[in-house]
């Protein structure tokens, strides 16, 4: 039974995740997922610190805040057009992410806010901390917290489908058309921030920046259409999540490793597998234009000697392989 | 009482290795950190040092296979970290090239499969089923523990320190002129694809050294915070390395004191907070560029013109 409990909160928060990092992923932003995995932390220890209460709505309102508190920075620094954005993203990330890991050392050593759960989270831990309503158990917090999150990004993405669309493969447009980008991008950042953050608890660092990065990357590969890809990158997400769980499991070690590492492979077979894509279907075609070209060669060669067959074939020089094949293809 | 002096001598003599490794470190990657800055690398730095951890924990795996016992010294590990992040950055480049995915993808997904896989192998080792000899202290690389350093280590890392600021030096020229303007770089008949190499070479050795004192997490700092300060205080590319590697000397320093002797805490975030703080006092005061001067040439240009337009509307 917990069994099932842990990959329900594995599925929410990839499912979750993925499709937050999709934006990220299509807007050249992937790394931004890095920075707000990172900043997070100090945010959540604060809030620890003050409410000495793991489970406080507050810590998930204190990371937030520090996400975006994070992304500002980075706009603010860059604006100021002292440091370019990418060494802006690389100083601003790792500072507020060591305050954290001092505060963590200092205030929660004997908390099981241990240094090792910042990078691997605490799924098997997430599945023992219930709600409990009137003696009723209605399961997991921490599914709880990650459904809300997947369910306003799901519903934020359905309501602005469009214009996140527009917005996302032509800026400039939007904004000729009098829509305001800023407005709907800030809102999107403090969502894809929230989500990070109620992400970060149960699955760590890595495996955010994995799964925000890695299931719309593969699925890039396989489609150009927004919804579709959507889909696929939430799928690909869930199953790696899935797929890494097993593996966690088979090797007795904390999930977050296994998850990310699944996720990374699903890229590396989509950048096989993927039609149109893919290496096995370039090479196919490559494959076959070659042969086309083969077979005209043998046409026109057929009509200009009136040669036919062994003649043919000894006249052009061919392997009997190539020839037959050649000779095959209409 | 003896024997408490020998305590206290040879507390020293740790603490004087780690201190001098670790202002060799900063030095090093804050002087090398300035070229991934001025080339927009400073993520790319990123993803070679998480990817590190699997050529870490690798290395060590397989010293255990072959000795029977795991090898925690940089002799064995720092090959496998080199290794490591160089695969991770051409395959993320192999990607970006062939495919649709771009650039800051590409590089999310080798910090999945590398530092996703390097982590799963380190919890596996860590476990303890099978028992590896000398396992303990290997996770001390995810945050750095600048503690851990031997004398062995340090004469490693002034090794390798040593060895880039050479290459730096004889091949400076080429260096320089490829960072500013690569294409004029090529028009000149430079073999700019040996230079691009050399570059990501150095950019490697930068991270590797200091992974031990600072960590896999935490190393993108020291390569991008000594540069982005010291650019608030110069536009020439000498006394921006000169002053980047004294930067990063000072946090490396400063922070490997502090974690050493007070708390012992993670020495990695410790450096990067004072290495924070020069870049705070650089971006605010610098001359010129600093933010106050620059708010108080504003003010000055606004006087005067407000001071010319008194005159005109006087005459």
């Amino acid at each position: 039974m917990i069994e099932v409990w842990t990959i329900l909160i594995a599925a929410v928060t990839a499912a979750a995740c993925a499709l937050a990092g999709s934006f990220l992923v299509l807007r050249r932003e992937a790394l931004v997922s890095e920075g707000l995995a990172h900043a997070v932390l100090p945010g959540i220890v604060i809030a620890f610190v003050v409410t000495h209460d793991r489970t406080s709505p507050l810590l998930i309102v204190g990371a937030a805040a520090m996400g975006l508190a994070m992304v500002l920075l980075v706009q603010l620094i860059r604006r100021t057009g002292v440091v370019d954005r990418d060494a802006s993203l690389g100083v601003v990330f790792p500072a507020l992410f060591s305050i954290g890991v001092l505060l963590a050392n200092a205030e929660l050593a004997d908390v099981h806010f241990h240094a090792d759960c910042i990078i691997d989270g605490n799924l098997s831990l997430a599945v023992l901390d219930r709600v409990v309503v009137g003696g009723l158990d209605l399961g997991p917090k921490a599914l709880w917290s990650m459904g809300a999150a997947l369910l306003a990004t799901v519903t934020f993405v359905v309501t602005f489908f469009k214009e996140l669309q527009l917005v996302t493969f032509d800026a400039q447009l939007a904004g000729a058309l009098g829509f305001r980008p800023v407005l709907l991008q800030g809102a999107w950042l403090a969502l894809v921030a929230i989500v990070a953050t109620a992400a970060f608890e149960t699955a760590g660092s890595i495996l955010v920046v994995a799964l925000m990065v890695a299931p719309p990357a593969a699925a890039i590969l396989w489609t150009n259409d927004l919804a579709r890809l959507l889909f696929l990158s939430v799928t690909f997400a869930v199953a790696s999540a899935v797929a890494g769980f097993y593996v966690a499991l088979g090797l007795d070690i904390a999930p977050a490793g296994p998850m990310a590492t699944m996720a990374g492979l699903v890229v590396l077979a989509s950048l096989v597998a993927a039609p149109g894509q893919g290496w096995l279907a370039r090479r196919r075609r490559s494959v076959g234009a070659g042969l086309d070209l083969d077979a005209r060669l043998v046409r026109a060669r057929a009509e200009a000697s009136g040669l036919m067959g062994e003649k043919l074939r000894d006249q052009l020089g061919w392997s009997a392989h190539r020839f037959e094949r050649a000779s095959a293809r209409r | 009482m003896i024997a408490l002096l020998e305590g206290l001598l040879e507390l020293d003599a740790t603490l004087l290795t780690v201190a001098a490794g670790a202002t060799i470190i900063g030095a090093v990657s804050g002087g090398l950190g300035c070229f991934a800055y001025l080339r927009r690398q400073a993520l790319v730095g990123d993803v070679i040092s998480h990817a590190a951890l699997l050529g870490i924990v690798g290395a060590f795996v397989l010293s255990w296979l072959v000795t029977g016992a795991g090898s925690k010294s940089l002799l064995v590990l720092v090959p496998g970290a080199i290794f490591a992040g160089i695969a991770a950055l051409l395959l993320a480049r192999a990607i970006q090239d062939r495919t649709r995915i771009k650039e800051d993808a590409s590089l999310g997904v080798m910090l999945a499969i590398f530092f996703g896989g390097g982590l799963m192998l380190l919890r596996w080792v860590q476990r303890g089923r099978p028992s590896i000899s000398g396992r303990a202290g290997l996770e001390d690389y995810v945050f750095g523990m600048a503690a851990a350093m031997t004398r062995a280590d340090l004469a490693m890392i002034g090794g390798l320190g040593a060895f880039g600021a050479l290459v730096l030096a004889l091949c400076w020229k080429e260096l320089k002129l490829y960072t500013f303007d690569p294409g004029f770089a090529a028009s000149l008949g430079l073999r700019t694809r040996l230079v691009d190499t050399l570059l990501l070479a150095l950019l490697v050795l930068g991270i590797v050294i200091g992974l031990q004192a600072v960590g896999v997490v935490l190393m993108i700092a020291l390569l991008v915070t000594p540069a982005s300060a010291a650019r608030q205080w110069t536009s020439r590319l000498p006394v921006m390395v000169a002053l980047a590697a004294l930067f990063g000397a000072v946090s490396g320093l400063v922070g490997a004191l502090i974690s050493a002797t007070e708390l012992r805490v993670p020495t990695g975030p410790v450096v990067v907070l004072v290495a924070t703080l020069i870049f705070v006092v650089s971006i605010l005061f610098a001359p010129s560029r600093g933010v106050i001067a620059r708010a108080r040439a504003r003010v000055r240009t606004r006087r005067e013109s407000l001071g010319s337009g008194a005159q005109g509307a006087a005459s």
